[in-house]
């Protein structure tokens, strides 16, 4: 199941709104007819490669004839307006017509072809495109073109008029419904379709993608958009010329494409600003103009192939990155006494190899509970388990780093499962805590399981809405109940809608109740969310499922039955019985976080199973 | 159709085929070798023809013809050398390499094309042949320097197919080309050797860049069309063997001189688009040969 929030949900609504409104109210600003022109020219190539990315970045059909589609609509325009004496407007809402039969007949020959064939014929057909156009000098005006087209008006108002008001507001009109309709298509069935013969063809095809059908739809629905472009441009310019078949053309379009990034929309319409500005700024500079954006080009395949969107994206993870660890570093000092109050004890911080983390201990106890909180979430969770276990327990609980007021650590080695219980293991020397028992709740569960594994000693270990996992990533849709909450969990960025979705589920209580852990998913690194999940598949599984297996380990499970999350007929498997439960033991009522939805009964099976535990001789 | 009028489209057709497999082989030994197309191959024969025009002027000296197609060659052929590193290497490892190859080159073709209108301007050039005599040819008068141009280009395409088959420098080419893994293994420099390969077909683009420029006038962009013809001739031969795409850059040759005369100049390009794109359908491993690449 793909997670795809309504675009009013997520982080890109509040800059769309912005930037939109920004761009409808310029003209207040931007007077002047060049800049007003360059504007529109921005608005074309925005079009213009943005739909090329549906072809090249979405479907990784690498169409060159893309500009034939800008072509063919600017010359349908020209002809059905001019020499047929078709109106302006009728011409131009017909243009994708003539586009699109291109683009089918374009797609026949590639159906069959791969990789550079599809370049060249695609090339191939532009020429020949070009070739007819000059050819037929009696419609098209041949190698010199047709000048005074049409011009496009509304009720008799020129939209050239008050410096290409009208024009610019078109151009704009035309961009936004491309725009709307890249989004939509990306996301709908189609759009999926196109992606997932690009990600894998034989996968997809032995879905039911039909290739042929997907390739023939992606080549059609990109050229609508270019040839109303083209028209449009004709109308504007009033001049069609085979100029559109050149390098220029291209060049300037495909560096569009690439500086803004491949396989993103907004990439190509923020790369359009930059390109078409530098270009418009350098064009006394008439060869240069063309070496510079050459240059462009090669240095970003070369050095930065993710373009500008990525570099926009790593930017906004910087500053998201900078914002956690300030409200982190902030919240050590002055939320200290709300949450010593709710802890029964102060918070420290402890360098480990893997950055500092806070750590809470109530120091009193022969025997220690380490509890391991789970991802986006903090380690007051288990403040009822401290203030219930901390007279017959020595009770630690800690922040994960990126996680509650820990600072933010090094994406690249600290926030992995691995990392995490290598910090479990330096607590445990540093603050002398013996042989543990371990708590660990969701990814906590693999932090404590993977301890274990690494082969440190313990005395029990309990999971909580934690699947086992034997071969990864085959049994994480076993283990778990497919929702786009898994999506989230391993997500970088959260809308602050998504931020709300992720905190109920996880905790199952709402906001007033749980302002601290409310707050956590708030804090939470991106990067610790993104990193701990993507390296799940570095984690060595069979080991952790023989520590589960292993009768050495006093082991149990223990979940919530209305955990949205979690497979319990999975987690009820006879390989994961344990002497001391053959199924997971159930809290009653309890959903993902049993121990702090319904604290007493947890608390009482808990204890039972450490009890039991304890009683076994120690080897 | 007269006979001589014949025998003179027929001779124009193979001097264009001879041309056409000098500046196709190029593009073919790196398709075979580096697995990519080159489309800056058009902007390497631009720039050859401009080196030799610049080295015959009098301002650098004024140099005899021969001497002008030596630094040519070798001035491409560095440059092809260099620019592997630059345009080709960063990616190779790269699963879309073919694409980015492309587009790396297509950029590079812009530069080189926008330099030499920086350099040499927008206007025509020619390069003056060595030979201005013609002879009659069946009744048909012909340059006699095409002639010389066709046994030139045959030659050097002879001298490359020895250097491949016969030398050690070009059985180790060929051992890159074919597998490039068990190259590597057996300790062959193969990023060099792949860079030249690139400088033997910048070196071949310069020479029939020359021969072009000496037949007809040069501006920056008369590569473009070089280069089209080129990708037509690759893809109608194949890369099957080494003599694939000369054998149909005569094809193309002779058909685009018939087709001119007949058909009229604006239509021969369309017909041979057309015929590209047929062959690619029906038999895109080329009109002679397998599936298979090799040199």
């Amino acid at each position: 199941m793909k997670y795809a929030p309504p675009f009013q949900r997520t982080n890109g609504l509040l800059p769309v709104l912005v930037v939109f409104a920004a761009l409808i109210l310029l003209p207040l600003v931007i007077t002047e007819t060049y800049a007003r022109h360059t504007l529109i020219l921005v608005f074309i190539y925005a079009v213009l490669a943005s739909n090329w990315d549906l072809s090249l970045g979405y479907g990784g059909i690498v169409n060159f004839a893309h500009l034939g589609f800008f072509a063919i609509g600017l010359y349908a325009y020209a002809i059905l307006a001019k020499v047929i004496g078709l109106d302006p407007w009728v011409s131009l809402l017909i243009t994708p017509l003539f586009a699109v039969t291109f683009a089918v007949l374009l797609a026949i020959p590639i159906l069959r072809l791969e990789g550079i064939y599809v370049i060249l014929v695609t090339i191939a057909a532009t020429q020949l495109l070009q070739q007819i156009v000059v050819s037929q000098s009696s419609y098209t005006g041949g190698t010199s073109g047709m000048v005074l087209l049409p011009r496009l008006e509304i009720a008799g108002y020129k939209l050239s008029s008050d410096n290409r008001l009208g024009y610019y507001y078109f151009g704009l009109a035309l961009l936004t419904a491309s725009t709307f309709f890249l989004y939509k298509l990306e996301r709908s069935s189609i759009g999926r379709a196109i992606k997932a013969l690009r990600d894998n063809k034989y996968y997809a095809i032995s879905r039911g993608v039909s290739e042929a059908r997907t390739r023939l739809v992606t080549l059609s629905l990109s050229a609508i958009f270019p040839a109303l472009a083209g028209g449009f441009y004709g109308a504007y310019l009033r001049v069609a010329s085979p100029d559109v078949f050149g390098l220029g053309f291209l060049t300037i379009a495909l560096s569009v494409l690439l500086l803004g990034g491949v396989a993103t929309i907004w990439g190509s319409l923020i790369a359009a600003f930059v390109v078409v500005g530098l270009s418009q700024l350098l064009v006394d500079y008439g060869a240069w103009r063309n070496i510079a954006i050459a240059l462009v080009i090669i240095s970003v395949v070369v050095v930065y192939p993710g373009g500008l969107y990525a570099a926009m994206q790593e930017i906004w993870s910087g500053f998201d990155r900078a914002k956690t660890n300030l409200i982190a570093t902030f919240r050590r000092k002055s939320g200290a006494p709300a949450r010593a109050r709710a802890m029964g004890t102060t918070d420290q911080l402890v360098e480990t190899s893997h950055g500092a983390v806070s750590v809470c201990d109530t120091h009193s106890g022969a025997q220690t509970i380490i509890f391991i909180h789970g991802n986006s979430s903090c380690k007051e969770v288990f403040r009822h388990q401290l203030e219930a276990l901390r007279d017959q327990f020595r009770c630690v609980a800690f922040d994960l780093p990126g996680h509650g007021v820990s600072p933010n650590a090094d994406p690249d080695k600290d926030y992995n499962l691995a990392a995490y219980a290598q910090i479990v293991a330096e607590l445990v020397e540093r603050l002398k805590l013996g042989r543990p028992i371990i708590f660990g709740w969701s990814l906590g569960g693999y932090v404590a399981l993977e301890y274990v594994a690494a082969g440190n000693p313990i005395t029990a270990l309990a999971i909580c809405g934690t699947s086992p996992v034997r071969t990864y990533p085959d049994d994480m849709p076993k283990g778990y109940i497919p929702s786009p909450h898994m999506e989230l969990a391993g997500k970088r960025f959260h809308s602050p809608h998504e931020k709300g979705q992720y905190a109920t589920h996880t905790i199952g209580l709402q906001k007033d109740a749980e302002p601290i852990l409310w707050q956590a998913v708030w804090r939470t690194d991106g990067h610790a969310r993104e990193q701990a999940f993507a390296k799940l598949k570095t984690t060595d599984w069979q080991r952790q499922i023989s520590v589960i297996q292993s009768k050495d380990v006093p082991f149990v499970m223990i979940n919530g039955p209305n955990d949205p999350f979690i497979n319990h007929t999975y987690c009820a498997r006879s390989e994961f019985g344990t002497p001391f439960s053959a199924h997971p033991i159930l809290i009653e009522g309890a959903g993902h976080a049993p121990f702090l939805e319904d604290p007493k009964p947890f608390t009482q099976e808990f204890l039972r199973f450490i009890r039991a535990a304890q009683s076994l001789p120690v080897e | 159709m007269a006979f001589d009028t014949f025998m003179f489209i027929l001779m124009s057709g193979i001097l264009l085929g001879g041309l056409y497999a000098l500046m196709a082989t190029g593009l073919a030994v790196v398709w075979t070798t580096l697995g990519v197309f080159n489309f800056a191959h058009g902007a390497f024969v631009t720039l050859g023809a401009y080196v030799a025009w610049q080295v015959t002027q009098p301002v650098a000296g004024g140099f005899g013809f021969m001497i002008a197609v030596l630094m040519s060659v070798t001035v491409m052929f560095c440059l092809g050398f260099v620019l592997h590193f630059a345009l080709i290497k960063p990616f190779e490892r790269n699963q879309n390499v073919v694409l980015l190859a492309v587009i790396s080159t297509l950029a590079a073709a812009s530069i080189i094309e926008n330099g030499v209108l920086l350099t040499w301007g927008p206007r025509d050039k020619q390069i003056t042949p060595p030979i201005g005599s013609r002879i009659n040819f069946f009744g048909a008068s012909i340059n006699a320097f095409d002639f010389v141009i066709l046994a030139v280009a045959l030659l050097a395409l002879f001298a490359l197919a020895l250097f491949l088959r016969r030398t050690t420098m070009g059985r180790t080419l060929r051992a890159a080309a074919q597998n490039r893994e068990a190259a590597e293994l057996m300790g062959l420099d193969v990023p060099r050797l792949f860079a030249i390969t690139l400088g033997i077909s910048a070196a071949t683009a310069a020479l029939a860049g020359i021969f072009v420029g000496s037949l007809r006038f040069i501006n920056p962009s008369f590569g473009a069309d070089p280069l089209m013809k080129s990708l037509i001739v690759v893809i109608l031969g194949g890369v099957a063997r080494f003599t694939s795409p000369i054998y149909a850059a005569f094809v193309v040759g002779i058909a685009e001189s018939f087709s001119a005369y007949f058909l009229g100049l604006y239509w021969s390009p369309a017909l041979l688009f057309a015929m590209m794109i047929a062959v690619l359908l029906i038999k895109p491993e080329g009109l002679f040969g397998h599936r298979s690449k090799t040199l």
